[in-house]
């Protein structure tokens, strides 16, 4: 039994929403209540990416409010206005910009009408985590609760609503050439792999991904996102296939199509680069498909670290790198 | 239909049910018991997982004739005193949750296992979950919350 082990290199660039000038929209309302709790309605559908989290984020800081206080209603649509699907990358990055307006609309408000209770000017105060600060000074002169309730108590607006239209222009319709994307994401992932040269099986020692996520608004989402998105690489390298047979799918179960389990991924580490990206909320952009990307290949890649042969058909098999090691071994081009 | 009595999570649950039907579909359909999950229904997924008399089973295969005079234990079951288990508060607390689809079977594959070793290794922690498929996390959270859990150093 034989195993030989190396290492692959696989590096991409994902545009971050749909570009090509198809509509990109996020939009959000947002409003506090007499007792300073503030809710957000958001169209950004939440399966899980963490969306719901990060909106509750950028409006809490954005509106001066403490994260406990933010209440998200999302994706309903007797109540949210509409922010397209949790796709392409973009909730982050689309959503984040439509909840950073409407909160920072809101704080103005709240900033406006505390400057009247305290008599001075909207620039000279702040807030965070629901306290209201004249700049600079370590003790809050009142809550947001306190001057939320004075805004209602004086039957003024203490709400809003933010809009951000992310389309871009499409690209030139002959050559194809132009700037699609309004960002893009960069990832670079190592794989270490072991092949058994007897069977053909390949095992994934471990994964390093660097992924440039603008900012990391939730670091552990942004762990989870890429941690996701790299097993999912390595189903597409190893085991995920669709097969089928005059029309009829073949592997129409788990059992045959085969989804990473928790021993087939290995730990993956993650390197959260952060290049402030203009276009998203805190200089934040899009990571979980870009994290799917580059798995791939710098598997395969570390599969012909291993053994000095290039495997061109996803996924690699234990039958086709059997194969491909006999036919080397046949033709004299594989080492033992 | 028969009738069963059914011991699960320490209650006694009575219900009729055919005795074909599965145990997952009793306890989601029948006792509205809806926090073990059906992802696949046929054995692959994981999703459904409860402990029959300590040990976890699939209970989408599971028929509910073979519970009879069996203890159950679904996720309802875990929380002590309207307090989460620590396996659940590690799993929420350290991002092992994203859709919560996998969730409740890998929390009961969890809890299977440290009721036998409390202190597993990453090996045998990636070994116990095995059978329970997510398809958001990579594992990686998952296993970090199951240490962190069982009180074992985290990578």
């Amino acid at each position: 039994m034989t195993k030989k082990r190396g290492l692959g290199v696989g590096s991409m660039f994902y545009g971050i929403g749909y570009g090509f000038n198809r509509a990109d929209i996020g939009s959000a309302y947002i409003e506090m209540a007499d007792d300073g709790t503030t809710t957000v309605y958001s169209g950004a559908c939440d399966m899980g990416q963490g969306i719901m989290t990060v909106v509750a984020q950028v409006a809490a800081e954005v509106v001066g409010a403490h994260i406990d206080t933010i209440r998200v209603v999302a994706a309903d649509t007797t109540s949210t206005p509409d922010a397209g699907p949790t796709s392409g990358s973009r909730a982050t990055f689309v959503q984040g910009i439509a909840v950073h307006e409407a909160a920072s609309d809101l704080h103005d408000q709240l900033m406006q009408t505390a400057a009247g209770m305290f008599e001075c000017e909207k620039d000279e105060l702040e807030a965070h985590n629901g306290d209201v600060y004249l700049k600079g000074a370590n003790a809050p002169i009142a809550s947001l609760a306190e001057v939320a309730a004075r805004v209602h108590l004086l039957g003024g607006r203490c709400a809003s609503w933010g809009w951000h239209d992310n389309s871009t222009a499409d690209v030139d319709p002959e050559t194809s050439q132009g700037d699609a994307y309004a960002s893009y994401g960069w990832a670079t992932q190592l794989a270490e792999v072991e092949v058994d040269t007897e069977t053909g099986h390949v095992k994934v020692l471990k994964i390093v991904s660097a992924t440039d996520a603008g900012k990391a608004i939730n670091p552990v989402a942004v762990e989870g996102q890429i941690q996701g998105g790299a097993a999912m690489g390595v189903g597409y390298a190893l085991y995920e296939q669709h097969i089928l047979d005059q029309g009829v799918p073949r592997t129409d179960s788990m059992a045959f199509y085969l989804v990473p389990t928790s021993m087939d991924v290995p730990e993956i580490q993650c390197e959260i680069v952060e290049v402030f990206d203009p276009k998203g909320p805190f200089g934040a952009k899009g990571i979980a498909e870009p994290a799917t990307v580059p798995t791939t290949p710098a598997i395969l890649n570390a599969i012909y670290d291993a053994i000095g042969i290039r495997i061109t058909d996803t996924p690699a098999t234990p039958e086709r790198v059997f194969q491909a090691i006999q036919e080397a071994r046949a033709r004299g081009e594989f080492e033992d | 239909m028969e009738h069963y009595s059914l011991k699960i999570n320490g209650n006694v649950y009575e219900t009729d049910a055919e005795p074909f039907e599965s145990l997952l579909d009793v306890l989601r359909e029948k006792l509205r018991l809806t926090g073990s999950k059906k992802g696949c229904d046929e054995g692959e997924c994981g999703s459904c997982t409860v402990l029959l008399d300590g040990k976890p089973v699939l209970s989408c295969i599971l028929l509910v004739s073979d519970v009879r005079e069996k203890e159950v234990l679904t996720i309802e079951g875990l929380p002590q005193g309207g307090e989460p288990h620590p396996i659940q508060v590690e799993m929420t607390e350290r991002g092992g949750i994203q859709c919560g689809y996998c969730t409740p079977g890998i929390i009961m594959s969890a809890y299977a296992l440290l009721q036998e070793n409390p202190r597993p290794s990453e090996d045998e922690i990636r070994f116990a979950i095995a059978g329970n498929i997510c398809r958001c996390t990579g594992y990686s959270k998952i296993v970090e919350a199951l240490q962190a859990a069982a009180g074992t150093p985290i990578r």
